[in-house]
């Protein structure tokens, strides 16, 4: 027999007691894998998209939500004669929801940019040109609209054919539908109107110069702001506040969790009042049964933080074959994510058993004997 | 005051002078000067009335709790200024309880080896003791055994080998035949003498049985919080001659 030994048959003690609480504990690590896992998804998920289409400098809005305020599209040629600027391409992106699914992302790109560069036709074939009213999906957002080559998208009043299916290599692509900027502007009653400028800088710019370049932009686009690629996600407003809704959500979680592992440890310091004063009796020293009941609540969180992973994955799985969901988010279930959240569980743990380690051990052995 | 009888011929062991203990800021008061000397090697057993004061006298002596005023010491040092009494009451007593005080998750031999996890053994070392502890009390057959599946008789044959599981030099029973019948009674007092004469360790036994108190060598009589007789039993003063 080992002190393990004593600490597991204290949980057991009270099974449906100890199993309650690592229910509610793992609903919390849950959560906290889940949001955080879509947030950071979402988050590679952009990184990656700009990274396949080579943009290095995106230009947009200040001022917007999810997506940014749209801005007048005579900008563009402006920043295509700014120094160190090779290339330009200008996006109206607009969240629609589309048929039976409750938000897509619907991506109007200038013809002949290169941003239309990176797609792999799968089947069907691209516009003509920047004139056909026509969309191409990802393939994602083809299955999750269960379209075809041949069907049509409704795109505000508008009935617009599918021509062609693609792999974009990003979940945004793939998650999107995409058509000429130009038809979209008409479709929606934006003409000259676009909310990012992606740009890619000649290949022999440094750092420097592409930080220079930012401000150049931001001279001549004042109510707007120009941000080196990597830098996009982090500074999105739309991202930050999924960032702070998903981890104030788990820091509730947590704070429930603590709660609930205090509950029980007190509950059971309490119960167990009668075997602390037998073990002080028989020659315990206090800080052994502060570490036991330290012990209970750490293994509590430990096995409430390996379920609530589980769940958490589950959870994201059935997530991802949500229709509407699927197309927008790739979850990033990484085992630094996984690894942290056992770690918080464990934590959290230990913090709920910290109050009821330090009552038991200011029992009395007289008194606690008695009890 | 009473003259303690001089029966022990090893040291002091432990030494009362004017020791009181009272509760709830005086309004109970449990012992009102108690002056005793108990040597080494002695079997005292302190006998009273319910309420006289002889299981707090107990509790003091084995440091569960500390005194109110007066002096109380173990071989010359304060009970209650000891730096470490946990290791006190793993290293030099043993406990044996009216009620057992078994705990009820763990197994016999688990229960035997609760006290050695203060020691320097492996588990190894650990089970292997209590082993050993439980056969030589006749308990081999019961070791994988749960408390609630053992008789009173055979619960406290297992509170006697965790009292002994460090090689306690003091054990401290109180009322350990309280909760048995007098069969099993006897024959825990049968293996409290056995052990007592087998290894020489000092035992105060606490009890309200003049029975059980005349078979110890030497009787500590309390009431009301006092000492008021110490005397050398009978038959162990004839066997002295």
């Amino acid at each position: 027999m080992t002190l393990f030994t004593v600490v597991v048959r204290g949980l057991l003690r009270r099974p449906v007691r100890t199993g309650l609480t690592l229910v509610g504990i793992s609903i919390g690590i849950a959560a906290v894998v889940a949001l955080v896992g879509l947030a950071s998804g979402y988050e590679k998920s952009i990184g990656k998209h700009l990274d396949m289409m080579g943009v290095d400098v995106v230009v947009s809005n200040i001022r917007g939500g999810f997506l940014p305020k749209a801005f007048d599209a005579s900008l563009q040629p402006r920043v295509a004669k700014l120094p160190r600027v090779a290339e330009t391409t200008a996006v109206l992106m607009e969240m629609q929801s589309i048929e039976d699914a409750p938000m897509m992302m619907v991506s109007g790109r200038e013809w002949g940019g290169f941003t239309w560069g990176n797609l792999n036709l799968i089947s069907g074939r691209m516009p003509r040109d920047g004139k056909e009213h026509a969309v191409i999906l990802g393939r994602m957002a083809a299955e999750v609209l269960r379209k075809k080559v041949g069907d049509t998208v409704q795109i505000e009043a508008e009935e617009l054919p599918v021509v062609g299916i693609v792999d974009g290599r990003a979940v945004i692509e793939n998650g999107a539908i995409m058509l000429s900027l130009q038809v979209l502007q008409e479709v929606t009653g934006n003409q000259g109107k676009i909310n990012f400028i992606d740009v890619r800088v000649s290949t022999s710019s440094s750092k420097e110069d592409v930080s220079r370049l930012c401000e150049q932009i931001k001279e001549i686009f004042p109510e707007g702001r120009a941000m080196v690629a990597s830098e996009v996600v982090s500074t999105s407003q739309g991202f930050r506040i999924a960032r702070a809704m998903s981890w104030s959500t788990s820091l509730l979680a947590i704070i429930v969790g603590v709660l609930g592992v205090m509950n029980t440890m007190l509950m059971t310091v309490f119960e167990r009042t009668h075997e602390i004063g037998i073990l002080l009796a028989v020659g315990w020293k206090r800080w052994r049964i502060v570490y036991m009941v330290l012990c209970e609540s750490a293994l509590l969180g430990l096995f409430g933080g390996l379920v609530g992973v589980a769940l958490g994955a589950l959870g994201i799985w059935v997530l991802e074959e949500t229709t509407g969901i699927r197309s927008l988010l790739e979850p990033d279930l990484s085992p630094k994510l996984l690894v942290t959240s056992v770690a918080i569980a464990v934590v959290v743990g230990v913090i709920g058993g910290v109050y009821p380690g330090w009552r038991s051990s200011r029992l009395s052995p007289n008194l606690a004997l008695q009890a | 005051m009473v003259e303690p009888a001089q029966i022990g011929s090893g040291d002091v062991v432990f030494e009362t002078v004017e020791l009181k203990k009272h509760f709830d800021g005086g309004k109970v008061v449990a012992l009102r000067g108690v002056d005793l000397q108990i040597r080494q090697g002695e079997f005292v057993s302190v006998i009273g009335p319910s309420g006289c004061g002889k299981s707090t006298l107990l509790a003091l002596l084995g440091c569960l709790d500390k005194p109110s005023e007066g002096t109380l010491t173990y071989r010359g040092q304060s009970i209650p200024d000891l730096p470490d009494p946990a290791s006190y009451r793993s290293r030099e007593i043993g406990f044996i309880f009216q009620s057992f005080h078994l705990l009820p998750t763990f197994t016999v031999v688990e229960n035997v080896q609760i006290p050695m996890f203060e020691g320097k053994l492996s588990r190894a070392q650990r089970k292997e003791r209590a082993v050993g502890l439980l056969k030589s009390i006749g308990l081999e057959h019961r070791l994988g055994h749960l408390p609630s599946e053992l008789s009173g008789g055979e619960r406290q044959r297992v509170a006697i080998a965790r009292s002994l599981a460090n090689g306690p030099s003091v054990l401290l029973a109180d009322e350990p035949t309280g909760n048995l019948d007098s069969n099993s009674a006897q024959q825990i007092m049968e293996l409290i003498l056995q052990l007592h004469a087998e290894m020489g360790m000092t035992f105060v036994l606490v009890t309200h049985d003049l029975a059980i108190a005349e078979r110890a060598y030497r009787t500590v009589s309390m009431r009301d919080g006092r000492v008021t007789s110490d005397r050398v039993s009978n038959h162990t003063a004839t066997a002295a001659h």
